[in-house]
């Protein structure tokens, strides 16, 4: 299995093309090296033979010319019995065996087509090439056969014997087999190390590819693929720790810039949408707030409007009920129960008659006439006017005004209106003891400049409930005949006319802040 | 003798009362009219000192009215009663609309009388 896997890598892959291309080249290069050794190692034997056949001929010579045949079987027998020797024969003319180093075959006839003589003999007459030497497959290894004729010499036909006459060119062969065993031995042995060397080389030149290859080529690659992974899960801050220079190496540096740029792209993405949220949460609910304020406003208006009409309709009943009043008090002393009562109605009348101017003038449709004044002034003689009343008796009245406020462009009569109502609004709080502050100054926002005008009292506060509806007109906490609800829903109105606006911060028991902010040059913001 | 010929366009009938109730003891000679066309008809047919209109009406309204006879009547005076502050003008306090000649609603009997009073002696 392991195998299986290990064949699809790029080391297996390498491996098996270098080993099948080392087996396949070596297996080439040893069979021609190993032949051509052979060969070389044969012409050596058959060299060798050749020596050994003529050594057996001049060994004999002297047995021969002295025609003393023990000798020469004795002389056969003896070099016979040497080492890688497996016979050594001579024969005559007529094919049969004179010496041998076996004994027993001395007397044997081949005949001249056995293969011995066809190897000389070719259609009857003598092959020029001689000695002849011919390998043969023995019993145990192979056999070397070399057969060389005895040529007729002079001191052969010269010879005492007189055995061979003069005539004759060949007188006989002498035959030699040596056994090839050691020579096939060491071919075989040469065979077994050269298979050997070349595994072990194959081994060894794979255990080091394979080794080189899985270092600089395998582990980087799996890194790589094992980045890559996590990159793809979402692990943009895995780093890639590759640092060889080569093509793997550049990869890795690539893939580890384009993760770190992913990642800072991410970032950004990510930062944008956040930021994005946080904009457009911002804006919903700045646009929100505008609305909202649309809304109050138009609340306010149309209910003004509404307040306006009404009021309207009640000025002409008002004023039968006065003048009636009148008329039947003219009937009574002034002494009378009944002069007193209507007195109460008319009184209550006049009453009402407030209320509807009030309600009117909050309503009231009419341009202001703007001029520029020193709100300063304005609040100077407000505060003349409340200073001599008996509810202020009590109240200290601070005022922290800056003298180089800058001058607005604005209705005095309607702002002196808004400050007094202020004032008194924050006197009726304040209810005994304590003390109104009034601020003034120059404040810059966006590049407009603006006068604030604060009224600080240490009155009860107002709840958050009451704090909703401070600006509606009519709503008030104070008792019936006291308070008729409009101060503040007027003083909205000339402010905005102004284009300024009114802020409250207060704190239950501790005191109330009212903030007028106008704009310096009297146009809209 | 009466103190002088009053004439009293409203369209509101308590406002005519009233008028008529508090002037006529003080010595006035009183006429009324329920919109600005009758009290033309009534301008044609005999003289009047001093017309009060109120400002507000269906059909003609006050300042019409007024036009149509400071051009025809130009001896009869003419005074507007208004609702406070519903004319678009810088005058605000009671003493100032007396002095142009606006009668403000609503109206006490005192001031009324005065007004006219102040109205006919500018002869
Ligand atoms: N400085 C303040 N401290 C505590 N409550 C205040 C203050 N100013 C205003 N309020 C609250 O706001 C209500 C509305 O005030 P606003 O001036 O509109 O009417 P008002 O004072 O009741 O009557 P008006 O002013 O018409 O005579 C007041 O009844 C009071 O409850
Ligand atoms: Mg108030």
């Amino acid at each position: 299995m392991f195998f299986g896997k290990f064949i699809h890598t790029l080391t297996g892959k390498l491996i098996l093309t270098i080993g099948t291309l080392v087996i396949v080249g070596s297996a080439f290069f040893w069979y021609f090296l190993i032949k051509h050794q052979e060969t070389e190692l044969i012409n050596n034997s058959i060299e060798y033979g050749y020596s050994f056949v003529d050594y057996v001929k001049k060994s004999t010579r002297y047995g021969m010319l002295l025609m003393r045949q023990p000798l020469i079987q004795e002389t056969i027998e003896a070099i016979g019995s040497g080492k890688g020797i497996i016979s050594v024969r001579v024969f005559n003319n007529d094919g049969k065996i004179t010496y041998s180093s076996d004994k027993k075959d001395i007397g044997t006839i081949f005949d001249k087509n056995s293969p011995m003589c066809t190897s000389c003999h070719v259609s009857n007459g003598h092959t020029k090439n001689t000695p002849i030497w011919s390998i043969t497959k023995g019993k145990d290894s192979r056999v070397m056969n070399i057969v060389q004729p005895i040529y007729n010499e002079f001191d052969c036909y010269t010879s005492l014997c007189h055995f061979h006459s003069k005539d004759q060119a060949v007188l006989g062969i002498i035959e030699a087999n040596l056994s090839l065993a050691l020579l096939d031995k060491s071919i075989r042995q040469q065979g077994v190390a050269i298979t050997l060397y070349v595994a072990v080389f194959i081994f060894v030149l794979s255990s080091v590819l394979g080794t080189i290859f899985w270092k600089f080529v395998t582990t980087p690659l799996n890194n790589l693929s094992q980045g890559m992974k996590r990159v793809a899960e979402g692990d943009l801050d895995h780093h890639l720790t590759i640092n060889t220079k080569d093509e793997i190496g550049e990869l890795a540096s690539t893939f580890n810039s384009m993760t770190s740029d992913l990642k800072k792209t991410k970032h950004e993405l990510v930062e944008w949408g956040n930021t994005l949220e946080k904009k457009v949460q911002e804006k919903t609910e700045a646009m929100q707030r505008a609305q909202n304020q649309i809304m109050h406003s138009e609340k306010l208006a149309s209910l003004g409007r509404m307040a306006a009409g009404v009021a309207h309709e009640l000025n002409s009943p008002l004023t039968g009920i006065v003048t009636f009043s009148h008329i039947i008090q003219k009937k009574f002393t002034p002494d009378t129960q009944e002069y007193k009562d209507l007195t109460v109605i008319i009184e209550q009348a006049n009453q009402c008659t407030n209320i509807i101017r009030g309600l009117l003038g909050f309503a009231r449709a009419s341009t202001v006439e703007k001029i520029p004044i020193n709100i300063n002034e304005v609040l100077a003689s407000s505060l003349n006017i409340v200073r001599n009343k008996a509810d202020f008796f009590n109240i200290k009245l601070n005022t922290v005004l800056d003298n180089s406020l800058f001058p607005v462009k604005a209705d005095p009569s309607k702002l002196q209106q808004v400050f007094l109502n202020m004032i008194m609004n924050a006197g009726d709080a304040i209810e005994g003891k304590g003390e109104i502050t009034i601020t003034t100054r120059n404040i810059n926002e966006g590049g407009n400049n603006f006068v604030e005008i604060e009224f600080t009292d240490t009155g009860m506060g107002i709840s958050q409930n009451n704090l909703e509806r401070l600006f509606e007109p009519f709503f008030t906490t104070k008792p019936a005949g006291k308070g008729t609800g409009l101060g503040l829903a007027v003083s909205h109105g000339i402010i905005k006319e102004h284009s300024g606006n009114i802020s409250v911060r207060t704190k239950l028991g501790e005191g109330t802040s009212f903030i007028i902010k106008l704009p310096v040059d009297g146009e809209k913001v | 003798m009466s103190k002088g010929k009053i004439l009293v366009i409203d369209d509101e009938e308590i406002i005519r009362t009233s008028c008529l109730r508090i002037l006529s003891p003080e010595g006035y000679e009183i006429k009324t009219a329920g919109n600005g066309q009758d009290g033309l008809k009534m301008l044609e047919e005999e003289t009047f000192d001093l017309v009060l209109v109120d400002l507000k009406m269906p059909g003609m309204d006050g300042i019409e009215v007024q036009k149509e006879i400071r051009s025809r009547w130009p001896e009869t005076k003419v005074s507007i009663i208004t609702g406070y502050q519903s004319f678009d003008s810088e005058i605000n306090d009671a003493d100032k609309l007396i002095a142009a000649g606006f009668i403000e609603k609503s109206f006490t009997p005192d001031i009324l009388v005065a007004t006219v009073e102040k109205i006919l002696e500018e002869k």
